[in-house]
């Protein structure tokens, strides 16, 4: 027994001295490394986040924003998600997460690449530049004024100061001229990890070129000077434009698929379809005997349909079609909720229609050198192409709004700019909602645009901007102060 | 029987008989009990008073003693209050000992397992014992404490077997960190985790906190650390507070095995009061009863905006094989109601206890079998645990002890919220005329879905069968969980004591979480209807989560007496403590789903299996700690603790931080004992206390992060890789390499009296705490590119005062009256947040935000409301006839009560005993969907009434100067408000959760031993109980429990969100003793 005690106290005295010897305590504390998460990430690796997030923000927030506000769908009578943009009463809690896909993910791992000083890295450096250029181009073509000189850096600027939107645009265009000589550059090809081209350099080259072109034409209404020059400078580049779509090509792979159409099946949404055909589009579509329209839409006519049915609604009038079915915006746009085949939808960053209605509209403006008419009809049947609608040669030939709408025009920059705005709308329906409302607030093309049935501000009002977010509201102290939906952005005409 | 018994029951023996040899005396019998009890004590000194002369009970508590006709007994034991008692003229002298109970002799546990006496004590340490604690039969230890001790808010969300219990003392003093109180047993600091399932509070499923794993009949006491002062030497998470449980030892001289059978009934306590004017079907609005349209009928609605009842028979639901089901078109006022049935519970424990005058055990066996009050056997909790805590003296300095619990719970928890599984979501929507309650035979064509022809009977083309949703989805829990406690302690001096110390609190908690995988059309052949296809993907999903605490302690305790006044004792002690925990979260592809329906596995994954968590993390903390205790003579004492923490989730330069703590009492009636106020005051005590408590962080904040590639959409996302494209992002919350650590510092002063023996009882406590230096991850604008940033700032205050109070009109041998009651106020203040910030989330949605607002209570509802004027009456617009929303989100009013209090009886005539609680919250607020709901819906009582021509009631309207005109005249769409309107001013939603409940009630009674005389029971008790048995809420609140919280016990609260609904409990119980 005697000896056991002595153990004891043995132990004891060691436990004692291990406790309180200090020497051990720092490294027994040094616990604190993560091991759930790396600490940084290969500018390779970033690409990829970069490219996905703006396209969901152009593939769902604002595909829905876009194309609600462009008259091509509007809300069904038999749901109720997207009610409030149909009576343009957005709350600023609707652009939180945009705006969050904006900076928090696509700027700042854009930001995060330009930063890097590895080498070898100009290529990918050279997309990242774009990929700012164009995300900055949505937040101030949305919003206005937003944060770009001191955002993207929290300690330096933990409250980033709105910049001008006329601010914004010339580091729109410093950035697209950075971007051009790291296209250029030999370095090694982001390959599979560029999600839009596959590391192909001269898809970029002509996408910069593209996005500059459309840059400076949003311009046109407000500082024509500006515009002009810019596109003189451009042409003298000798600049190839877009002739592929800007777009990640979505999978049915669960998670991979086109952002509205994986929302809308999300189990929160439960694949009810929430968006149907506006009648303020497909009633064009049918005046010009349009074949796109059963490609946009899912068409529900005669005896195919349900009982209950309607081909389309006028906008915001879900009220008075209480519980109506109406057709739904088609799997090849991603809006057909209970159709698989949505999923692998593109979303168009930027189109190769509308590639050729931008050079249309520098040409009939007399900023460049060119045939508008040669532009014009490969627009048109670029669209033609994309939406496997076949050969457009006879609707251009016959439609009131095809070739005889420029014909008639010719002379008169004013309607040949009305032409292929309202050609560039038609091609833009379901693929691109946000940019035709863009270029619907920059020259009040296509006019037929009504007001929402189911609007809640003033007769004869419009939404020319998106809200800024709630969560800039509460947490920058710079914030600008909340601007109306129905003031135009400083690029934008007051009453288009 | 152990052999000194055996020696003095030879001894009492012999007296007896050298007595009876000597003396012509009368022969007295009888028994010595416990009057708690009425367990018999053995071992009790009876003696003939003014003589040496005396036996000792034997086992069974009995004593025989010879003695002069005329002598007076008295009776003492250790730990009773002596009694004297003549000898009768003739018949036995039983005797029924009361356990000393005065506060000068009380003993408490405090932190880290010191027993100190009460009156020694500086700050307030309330303690409820076993016999309170389980009166109203709560399985929960935590919402067994409701109403029985001041300064606690206790919230129990549906008060079933394993739902959550928030527990919070004084206020709580952090904006986003744990408010909750730290939960001992037996010196084991155990996890009392709430991971709430689900995706959000709005689609919750109520798991449970690990702190309800305890079972009540196992415990021996529970002692409040209410202040930080109290709780200084456990360090950082005692901040909050700290439950001191202790639980049951084996008692000298005492072999018992005690079997507690409680039988519990259960039935929801409260549902919405319902219209029953108008049935199935949705109108289009108009505002006059000029444009009075009847209900167009569909029969697929789940809208309660139809025609007014006629009575007459018409067909309803879906039209199959030709035939359409008939019923009268008339009100069914208890369609809901019935659906819901009786909720059993059976609540088993056995334990046994025994002890020698070296060794001690006690060990318990417990089970706990629960179908709650949803139809079948779908919503089940099963709790299973073994408890043994044992003591023994290795030699006279050295004691061992081990305390050990066991616990396996296998559950099934309903699913609140708005998701396809919500039940009570499904329920709340049902017309007034469906006769929901009868639809739970599936193989009924017009109840169910058919997975063979993929079609559906249901009437419902927006809800889902209730019934089917209890059948199909699930979310099965299975825990297992060993807390254990290993101690030594050497006493190698009678005035030095060591004990080394480990403890240990392990488990694993593994969950399923089941959505089926179908796509229905409807079966109507009518063509009449909105029948729309009812389609889910399905998914399986796996949450694992372990969670490990380890802690070891030594403590060297040195005691000296200056002379015969002066005694100081000091403390030292080193801990250690490392938890680690794992997280992995998997489930079935997210959008994909389940590839083959009714298969659930991670196999059958219709994509990439999504990895939701995978998540280790380690947090190490070295703590030293010192007290010092200076008493004099009786009533002056004087403590000082100073602790030391270093922790390994703070940076280096920061990561060593020093608290101190200061307290007094003064026992002042000590003082008074002479004269003749002391008859009257016969205990009164002051205390004060000063204390700080440091605190540091969670592991892992102080670096940024990447992670892989989620790009969120509303509801969406897109996901990485994509393809075989990797990706990763930065994370969202910026690391910050200079936090130091937190720091909470409280006041406390307060008094404990004593009047008329202690018939009449007082404890007033006013106190402050004030945290500073919060830890806080703090949204900054996302154009820095990131969401959040930790940083210390923020501050915030609570000051309250706490008093109890408690009386014994009556005391005779017979019948006791006691009253007591609890009354607690507490004002939280946030009082700085970091610049720029007014306010930071702590909960809710998308339009009410549940926040930490500076300048306001913490826990603020914010959100937009209708707007009012100066007297209350809501403003429309006279166009309309509807309310105007307010241009910005408004402060509601926060979840915290503005008081509380408790009032509780008991009556005690001879071995029945009655005794009931009461207890009331006033002045909080909640938000309810439920509320929400059944408006939109047109189910709730406020959509009744009259639906045209009426104006909004008390309503005014804006003249053009701006003043009120009271509006009569300008009529409203009924229909309109409630389903459109109201939608854009969720603050509508936000009401009054003030309520009283008869908290628990209870009516036992206890055989005496004559009674049990033929049976081999030393003691019996039979009884009536129940909790949460009535609840009375003010008009507002027409809706639900206030207490119902869909998300846990976290600190987001007072979110009704489609929840659990709470249940009525009451049974009858069965103690018996052999």
């Amino acid at each position: 027994m005697k000896r056991k005690y002595r153990n004891l106290k043995q132990a004891f005295f060691i436990g004692l001295v291990a406790a309180i010897g200090f020497s051990g305590c720092k490294k027994f504390l040094a616990v604190n490394d993560n091991p759930n998460n790396p600490d940084h990430g290969d500018p390779t690796l970033l690409l990829p986040t970069t490219q996905a997030a703006i396209s969901q923000v152009i593939g769902n927030q604002f595909q829905v924003f876009g194309n609600i506000w462009a008259e091509y769908w509007t809300q069904s009578p038999v749901a109720s998600q997207y009610k409030s943009m149909d009576q343009y009463a957005p709350l600023n809690t609707d652009f939180d997460r945009p705006w969050l896909n904006l900076y928090r993910v696509a700027l700042i791992n854009a930001d995060l690449i330009t930063k890097n000083t590895g080498a070898g890295l100009e290529n990918v450096k050279g997309i990242a530049y774009l990929m700012k250029a164009y995300s900055y181009q949505v937040a101030t073509d949305a919003f206005g004024d937003v944060p770009l000189s001191q955002a993207l850096q929290p300690t330096v600027y933990p409250n980033p100061v709105y910049d001008k939107q006329q601010v914004v645009y010339d580091s729109i265009f410093m950035y697209i001229s950075k971007a051009m000589p790291l296209l250029k550059a030999n370095a090694a090809s982001p390959g599979a990890q560029d999600m839009i081209y596959n590391g192909d350099m001269s898809k970029w080259i002509a996408f910069a070129n593209t996005l500059e072109l459309r840059a400076y034409l949003r311009l046109s209404s407000v500082d024509q000077a500006t515009a002009q020059a810019g596109i003189a400078a451009l042409y003298q580049t000798n600049p190839t434009f877009l002739t592929e779509d800007a777009t990640i090509t979505y999978t049915s792979t669960g998670g991979n698929e086109n952002p509205f159409y994986n929302e809308a099946t999300s189990p929160t949404l439960g694949k009810i379809q929430n968006v149907v055909a506006s009648s303020t589009v497909v009633d064009e579509f049918k005046k010009n005997n349009d074949p796109r329209l059963a490609k946009f839409y899912t068409l529900f006519i005669d005896k195919i349909a349900p009982v209950d049915s309607l081909e389309s609604i006028p906008q915001g009038s879900y009220l008075s079609n209480v519980n109506k079915k109406v057709s739904p915006p088609s799997p090849l746009v991603g809006g057909q909720a209970n159709d698989p085949t949505s999923a692998t939808a593109p979303v168009k960053l930027m189109s190769v229609a509308e590639s050729y209605f931008l050079q249309a509209e520098a040409v009939a403006r007399g900023w460049a050198a060119g045939d508008v008419t040669a532009l014009y009809k490969q627009g048109i049947q670029a669209s033609f192409t994309a939406t496997g609608a076949g050969d457009a040669t006879t609707y251009i030939a016959s439609a009131p709004d095809g070739l005889p709408a420029l014909t008639a025009a010719v002379g008169n920059v004013k309607d040949e700019v009305k032409a292929i705005i309202t050609q560039k709308y038609y091609a833009m329906c379901g693929f691109q909602g946000f940019e035709a409302w863009n270029e619907w607030r920059r020259t009040g093309y296509p006019t037929f645009l009504v007001q929402s049935a189911a609007s809640t501000i003033e007769p004869g009002q419009m939404p020319l901007r998106m809200l800024y977010p709630n969560s800039e509201l509460t947490s920058n102290l710079h914030f600008p102060g909340v601007v109306p939906i129905t003031t135009p952005v400083w690029w934008g005409i007051s009453n288009p | 029987m152990n052999m000194k018994k055996k020696i003095l029951l030879i001894i009492g023996l012999c007296l007896v008989v050298f007595c009876q040899a000597f003396a012509q005396n009368r022969t007295v019998t009888g028994t010595v009990t416990d009057n708690q009890d009425k367990t018999p004590i053995p071992g009790v000194t009876v003696r003939i008073k003014g003589t040496q002369t005396g036996v000792q009970t034997d086992i069974a508590g009995k004593y025989t003693l010879t003695a002069p006709q005329n002598a007076t007994l008295i009776f003492s034991f250790v730990g009773y209050v002596s009694a004297e008692q003549p000898i009768p003229a003739s018949g036995p002298l039983n005797v029924a000992l009361s356990t000393e109970t005065k506060a000068l002799s009380e003993v408490v546990v405090t932190s880290q397992g010191i027993r100190r006496e009460k009156r020694t004590l500086g700050y307030s340490a309330p303690t409820v014992s076993n016999a309170e604690l389980t009166q109203g039969e709560n399985p929960s230890v935590l919402t067994s404490l409701t109403g029985k001790i001041a300064g606690v808010n206790i919230t129990s969300a549906s008060n079933t077997p394993g739902s959550s219990t928030r527990i919070v003392l004084r206020g709580g003093s952090s904006i986003t960190g744990n408010n909750q109180a730290l939960i001992v047993v037996d010196e084991v600091p155990i996890d009392n985790s709430s991971v709430v399932g689900g995706a959000s509070s709005l689609t919750a499923v109520d798991f449970g906190n690990r702190g309800n794993d305890i079972d009540p009949n196992d415990v021996e006491s529970v002692t409040v650390l209410e202040g930080p002062a109290a709780a200084a030497l456990y360090g950082s998470r005692a901040s909050n507070g700290a439950i001191i449980i202790t639980t049951k030892s084996g008692h000298a001289g005492k072999t018992e095995v005690t079997l507690n059978s409680s039988n519990t009934f259960s039935s929801i306590l409260k549902l919405p009061t319902f219209q029953n004017e108008y049935g199935q079907g949705y109108m289009s609005g108009s505002a006059t009863s000029a444009g009075y349209v009847t209900g167009i009928d569909d029969a697929s609605d789940n809208f309660s905006w139809g025609a007014p009842f006629t009575g007459k028979t018409e067909p309803w639901g879906q039209e199959i094989d030709g035939v359409n089901q008939m019923k009268p078109y008339s009100a069914l006022p208890n369609n809901i109601k019935d659906f819901f049935t009786t909720g059993f519970a059976a609540d088993n424990n056995l334990g046994i206890s025994s002890a020698t005058d070296k060794s001690s055990f006690y060990l318990s066996l417990n089970s706990l079998n629960s179908n709650g009050i949803y139809p079948g056997n779908y919503d089940t909790y099963d709790k299973y645990g073994v408890r043994f805590n044992g003591k023994t003296k290795i030699s006279d300095k050295f004691t061992a002890g081990i305390n050990i619990d066991y616990n396996k719970i296998q559950a099934n928890v309903p699913s609140g919220g708005q998701n396809a599984n919500g039940i009570w979501n499904s329920l709340m929507q049902t017309p007034r005329d469906i006769p929901i309650n009868t639809m739970g035979d599936l193989n009924n064509k017009y109840n169910g879905y058919n997975t063979v022809s993929n079609t559906y009977g249901f009437y419902g083309a927006f809800v889902l069968n209730p019934y089917w949703q209890l059948a199909n989805f699930s979310n099965l829990d299975d825990v297992n969980r060993v807390t254990g406690n290993f101690n030594l302690t050497y006493k190698p001096f009678n005035w030095l004591n060591i004990e080394e110390r480990v403890t240990a609190d392990s488990y694993a908690d593994r969950r399923k979480l089941i959505t089926p995988k179908y796509d229905f059309t409807p079966a109507d052949e009518s063509g009449a209807g909105l029948w729309i296809d009812e389609t889910n993907n399905g998914s399986y999903e796996i949450d694992q989560l372990n969670v490990n605490e380890v802690n070891h302690d030594l403590i060297v305790t040195a005691t000296h007496d200056f002379g015969k006044d002066f005694h100081t004792s000091l403390l030292l002690g080193n801990n250690v403590r490392e938890r680690s925990t794992t997280a992995n979260f998997t489930s079935t592809n997210t959008s994909g789903g389940l590839v083959v329906p009714g298969w659930y596995n991670l196999e059958n994954s219709n994509g990439p299996v999504d990895v939701i968590t995978d998540n280790i993390s380690i947090q190490r903390l070295v703590g030293f700690y010192g007290d010092l205790n200076l008493s004099y003579k009786n009533f002056l004492n004087l403590e000082g603790t100073l602790r030391n923490d270093r922790s390994s989730t703070l940076p280096v330069n920061n990561y060593s931080y020093w608290y101190p703590s200061v307290n007094g009492a003064f026992v002042f009636s000590e003082l008074l004992k002479n004269s003749g106020f002391g008859d009257f005051l016969s205990y009164g005590k002051l205390r004060s206390s000063f204390a700080q408590v440091g605190s540091d962080t969670n592991p892992y904040e102080l670096n940024t992060i990447y992670a892989s590639t989620v790009v969120n959409g509303s509801f969406g996302n897109t996901k990485f890789p994509f393809g075989n494209v990797p990706a990763l992002q930065v994370g969202s919350t910026l690391g910050n390499s200079t936090l130091k650590p937190e720091q909470t510092t409280s006041f406390e002063i307060g008094t404990e009296l004593g009047f008329l023996q202690d018939r009449i009882k007082a404890d007033f406590s006013y106190y402050v705490n004030d945290s500073k230096n919060q830890i806080v991850s703090i949204p900054i604008p996302n154009s820095t590119g990131y969401g959040f940033n930790t940083i210390n700032a923020g501050e915030i205050q609570n000051k309250g005062i706490t008093l109890s109070l408690s009386g014994t009109p009556i005391k005779t041998e017979d019948f006791t009256w006691e009253l007591r009651g609890n009354y607690y106020k507490n004002n939280s203040d946030v009082v700085s947040l970091p610049n720029g910030v007014s306010q930071i989330a702590i909960g809710g949605f998308v339009g009410m935000g549940i926040v930490a607002a500076k300048g306001y209570p913490y826990g603020e509802f914010y959100g937009v409301t209708n707007q009012t004027d100066a007297e209350g009456r809501t403003i429309i617009n006279k166009t309309t006839g509807q309310p105007i929303p307010t241009t910005s989100p408004q402060y509601l009013g926060s979840y915290n009560p503005k008081y509380q209090a408790s009032f509780g009886t008991s009556l005690r005539y001879k071995g029945f005993n009655f005794d009931v609680l009461f207890d009331v919250k006033h002045g909080g607020v909640l938000f309810s969907d439920t509320k929400s709901l059944t408006d939109f819906v047109g189910t709730a009582a406020e959509t009744g009434g009259p639906r045209f021509g009426q104006p909004f009631p008390n309503s005014v309207y804006l003249d053009a100067s701006g003043k009120s005109v009271p509006n009569t005249s300008i009529p409203y769409s009924v229909y309109d408000y409630y389903t459109s309107v109201i939608g854009n001013t969720p603050g509508m939603d936000v009401i009054d959760a003030s309520y009283v409940k008869l908290r628990s009630a209870s009516l036992s009674y206890t055989f005496n031993k004559t009674q049990l005389k033929s049976l081999p029971f030393s003691a019996l008790t039979i009884g009536l109980y129940g909790n949460n048995l009535f609840l009375w809420t003010p008009k507002s609140n027409a809706y639900v429990d206030p207490e119902v919280n869909s998300s846990g016990a976290g600190n987001e609260q007072g979110l009704d969100f489609a929840g659990t609904p709470s249940v009525r409990n009451y049974g009858i119980n069965l103690k018996v003793t052999f």
